[in-house]
């Protein structure tokens, strides 16, 4: 009877679709004075190669689903596999209808190619709305062939959407057949691990529930990629205590990944049952650091104190850690949860070798330190080879009042990096003035331009003694950038800063910080 | 000279690390460098390299630095301080490089640095399509015209599928075993698995060329790997990758060459030089092919999770096994 109604669905199709613009407008795929050989009335829709003298001429995409059709009913398998695999190619109503239809061939070849085919024009967009038709599709998640199952399986999310019907939303268990219900349960347990997952994965958007025994055998399947899948469906029954035990059982498993997925879903199933805390607390002894060092840090976010050894093995474990992944990621930034505790695990491993977990491990060992005037626990950073570790810490510093001993100072001034010298001609403008003096001349000659003119404007800033004839002498540097910080220097001063400038430029008009110096003196209304 | 020192400095020092494995290796491993000409661009595929190095990390005795050193310019001095250089073609704004990049680049190769082009292979008919990895066998144009001014005496030549970078460490394709899936279990369907065994990837081989310079292979291009090389957290594989498969049936020979198309086609050379022809329409994955033999296929594409399983798989297998060759040669 069903099959009845499809066929009707497939002859009256091509009008249906006509009003709905899902095919090309062509001439009725029934009419049989149109064969293959003969060109076509839309043959204009052929590509360069079609044309081609050599090339014989194409049929029309309705000819081509009929010949298709036709060659759905042959009695030799092969053809019948080849014309679902071609009908795959048209996106339509037609074409679907052949495929569904080709559903309950009796060769699993052909039911296969149908599958694959009617997958296809779903992820090309063509999407079906009609409800009979993708129950029709979904009843073969009880076909005999596993690769049917799986590919119904695959296909629910687009079947769903069809069974929404767009842009309505409806909740689609509602209007599921009650044996298309009973199906779905049975595939939770489906011998094949693809369909279970799959079924499993999805059974929330078909609105099928996941009645609790079901998930406890789910719960321990041989399959990893079922059992990740069911761990994050326990949700609505995490209150059982069967599911608890379960859980617990799984903290032990011998897959890593299912472990770190426990402890993610004992964190969030907290709330659930008392019980998900102690699984927690059980997988702090996990022979995997890295289960060790999530459980403890979730541990930790629910303000639990971590015991020492715990936090030795984070530790230990960060620093045999060849660099940064995800996993490191969250675990470095998360054992600030842990308080005071973590300090000792940063500092450890502001030594570790890779530069990204340097970076991090300072910048939270310097925070949660109050690090900003102990230049004993920063110092050791500004040495380090890499400019963005190095960087991080500057950054924390610039602009702060520094207690700097003249020890402190002379190693900042020495140092091998321009980006830690120019922290120092910055340090200038914050530091006592005898550091100014005693450094001050030391950076004036540096290498480094940057340095240079920092150092410039932070001596011009302080006003040490002689900083006028320094200016002065910077005036007729070779480089742009130290000329004009010397003027920027002598324009904050009217006093004697200003009269240099006025008397530079007099002395010197062609040079080429002098065009500048006049059109800066006359902005603040001083004829040079 | 200094680089080549300094590569077998690195593997010496790996090498080591397999008989101290005890003892808590304290970082330093290999830093893969990855070229990222805009910094600030979207990388397609994040946990990619990462989540690769981090398997070479756990499945082979060697060790890796897990976070790849990021470089924007092939003149940054860490270069030569480094052996091997990863590129994704399609993460570039473009692969045209100014003088001194391409010097810096002839230098690199010529000193031992190794430069695996992934995406530099990629078939005419994608188009802007990325993430699509398709079997062609000559360098994609751009990587073509790069080398021709980087060292105009050398070509990509395709690597033979007996080439020892197809097995320095993983052999053949993944079994149930490796997939840890049950024994019995169907790890593809049929006529995937008898495609993918025969044809797309026989032997865990796939379409690589190669360019020699100072008789060592020093640059490879392959189409996309990267998208099959990430793991999340739990470690399930991330993005899902689908198949695409050439099938064939009786009669298609006939019909696929009268049925009804109204795209355009695109010529590929294949492994034996010779040119397969592609049809395909305008925003849609490309139909049939038409092959030098006469024979015509179908192409269908196949997703779920054991395909995607098993791509993965595949390539980080390849992955690993590129990485590795890199660093042994």
């Amino acid at each position: 009877m069903k099959k009845i109604t499809l066929l009707i669905f497939l002859f009256f199709g091509c009008a249906q679709c006509l009003v709905f613009g899902q095919v090309p407008p062509s001439p009725s795929p029934l009419d049989p004075g149109l064969s293959l050989g003969k060109p076509a009335a839309d043959s204009e829709e052929s590509n360069a190669t079609a044309e081609a003298p050599s090339e014989p001429s194409r049929s029309t995409q309705s000819q081509t689903i009929m010949r298709a059709g036709k060659d759905l009913r042959h009695a030799e398998v092969g053809r019948r596999v080849g014309a679902a695999k071609l009908l795959g190619k048209y996106p339509g109503i037609q074409a679907n209808l052949l495929l569904i239809i080709a559903l309950d061939d009796k060769s699993p070849l052909v039911r296969r190619a149908s599958m694959v085919s009617l997958a296809e024009q779903a992820s090309n967009g063509y999407l079906l709305y009609d409800k009979s038709l993708i129950e029709k599709i979904y009843s073969k998640l009880g076909d005999s062939d596993v690769e049917v199952r799986r590919g119904v399986a695959t296909m629910i999310p687009q079947l769903v959407r069809g069974l929404r019907g767009g842009v309505v939303y409806r909740p689609v268990q509602a209007g599921m057949r009650a044996d298309l219900v009973l199906l779905t349960q049975k595939a939770f347990l489906d011998p094949d691990a693809i369909v279970r997952q799959n079924v499993l994965k999805y059974h929330l958007y078909l609105g099928v529930p996941l009645p609790v025994s079901v998930l406890e055998k789910l719960l321990a399947d041989q399959d990893l990629g079922v059992l990740l899948t069911a761990l994050g469906r326990i949700y609505s029954n995490a209150s059982q205590v069967s599911i608890v035990n379960k859980i617990e059982d799984l903290s032990k498993h011998s897959d890593r990944g299912i472990r770190l997925k426990v402890v993610s879903v004992a964190r969030d199933a907290n709330r659930f049952h008392v019980r998900y805390r102690s699984i927690l607390r059980g997988m702090t002894k996990d022979k995997d650091p890295e289960v060790t060092s999530m459980a403890a840090v979730e541990l930790a976010r629910f303000g639990e104190k971590i015991p020492a050894e715990v936090i030795e093995r984070i530790k230990n474990y960060l620093l045999g850690v060849e660099g940064m992944s995800s996993q490191v990621t969250t675990i470095l930034y998360s054992i600030s949860a842990m308080g005071k505790d973590a300090i000792q695990v940063y500092q450890a491993l502001t030594e570790h070798s890779s530069s990204q977990i340097r970076k991090v491990a300072w910048q939270r060992y310097f925070n949660l330190s109050s690090g900003v005037n102990k230049p004993d626990l920063w110092m050791p950073a500004l040495e380090d080879r890499d400019k963005g570790v190095r960087g991080v810490v500057l950054m924390s510093l610039r602009g702060r009042s520094l207690d700097m001993t003249q020890a402190d100072m002379q190693k900042i001034v020495e140092s091998r990096f321009p980006d830690v010298r120019i922290f120092a001609g910055q340090l200038l403008l914050t530091s006592k003035k005898e550091l100014v003096e005693e450094f001050g001349f030391d950076l004036l000659i540096d290498e480094d331009t940057v340095v240079r003119s920092t150092t410039i404007r932070a001596m011009a800033s302080r006003k040490v003694p002689g900083w006028v004839n320094v200016m002065k002498r910077s005036l007729l540097d070779d480089d742009y950038v130290i000329q004009r910080a010397a003027m920027d220097g002598l324009l904050s001063d009217r006093a004697e800063g200003v009269q240099a400038l006025k008397k530079f430029v007099s002395e010197n008009p062609r040079n080429r910080i002098s065009s500048m110096a006049i059109s800066q003196l006359l902005a603040r209304g001083i004829q040079p | 000279m200094k680089l080549r020192f300094f590569v077998i400095f690195l593997l010496l020092a790996s090498l080591c690390s397999l008989w101290s494995k005890e003892v808590a290796v304290q970082g330093g491993g290999i830093r893969i460098m990855q070229l990222m000409r805009n910094q600030n661009a979207i990388k397609r595929y994040p946990d990619a390299l990462p989540s690769l190095l981090k398997m070479m990390n756990e499945q082979t005795f060697a060790r890796f630095d897990t976070d790849p050193l990021f470089i924007s310019s092939l003149t940054d001095e860490r270069l030569l301080e480094n052996p091997i250089l990863y590129v994704n073609c399609d993460d570039q704004p473009n692969l045209e490089f100014p003088q001194e990049e391409r010097e810096a680049l002839r230098r690199y190769m010529e000193q031992g640095g190794f430069v695996y082009l992934d995406a530099g292979i990629k078939a005419s008919f994608l188009g802007s399509d990325l993430g699509h990895s398709y079997a062609a066998w000559e360098e994609r144009p751009e990587v073509k015209e790069l080398f021709a001014q980087v060292i105009p005496e050398k070509t990509f030549i395709p690597l033979p599928r007996n080439h020892d970078l197809f097995r320095t460490f993983f052999k053949g394709l993944p079994k149930n075993e490796y997939l840890k899936i049950e024994e019995n279990q169907k790890r593809l369907p049929d006529t995937v698995l008898k495609f993918v065994e025969q044809e797309k990837w026989p032997q865990g081989t796939y379409s690589f060329v190669g360019m020699k310079v100072k008789g060592r292979l020093a640059c490879v291009a392959s189409p996309i790997c990267a998208m099959g090389w990430g793991k999340d957290e739990f470690g399930s594989w991330i993005p899902p990758i689908s198949f695409r498969i050439r099938e064939s049936a009786e009669n298609f020979d006939q019909n696929l060459k009268l049925a009804s198309f109204a795209g355009g086609t695109f010529e590929v050379t294949r492994e034996d030089g010779l040119k397969d022809v592609i049809y395909s329409e305008q925003g849609r994955r490309p139909l049939w092919v038409q092959e030098p033999n006469g024979r015509w296929r179908i192409f269908k594409y196949y997703s779920g999770e054991e395909i995607s399983n098993y791509a993965h798989a595949f390539y980080s297998r390849l992955g690993m096994n590129v990485f590795l060759y890199a660093l042994l040669n």
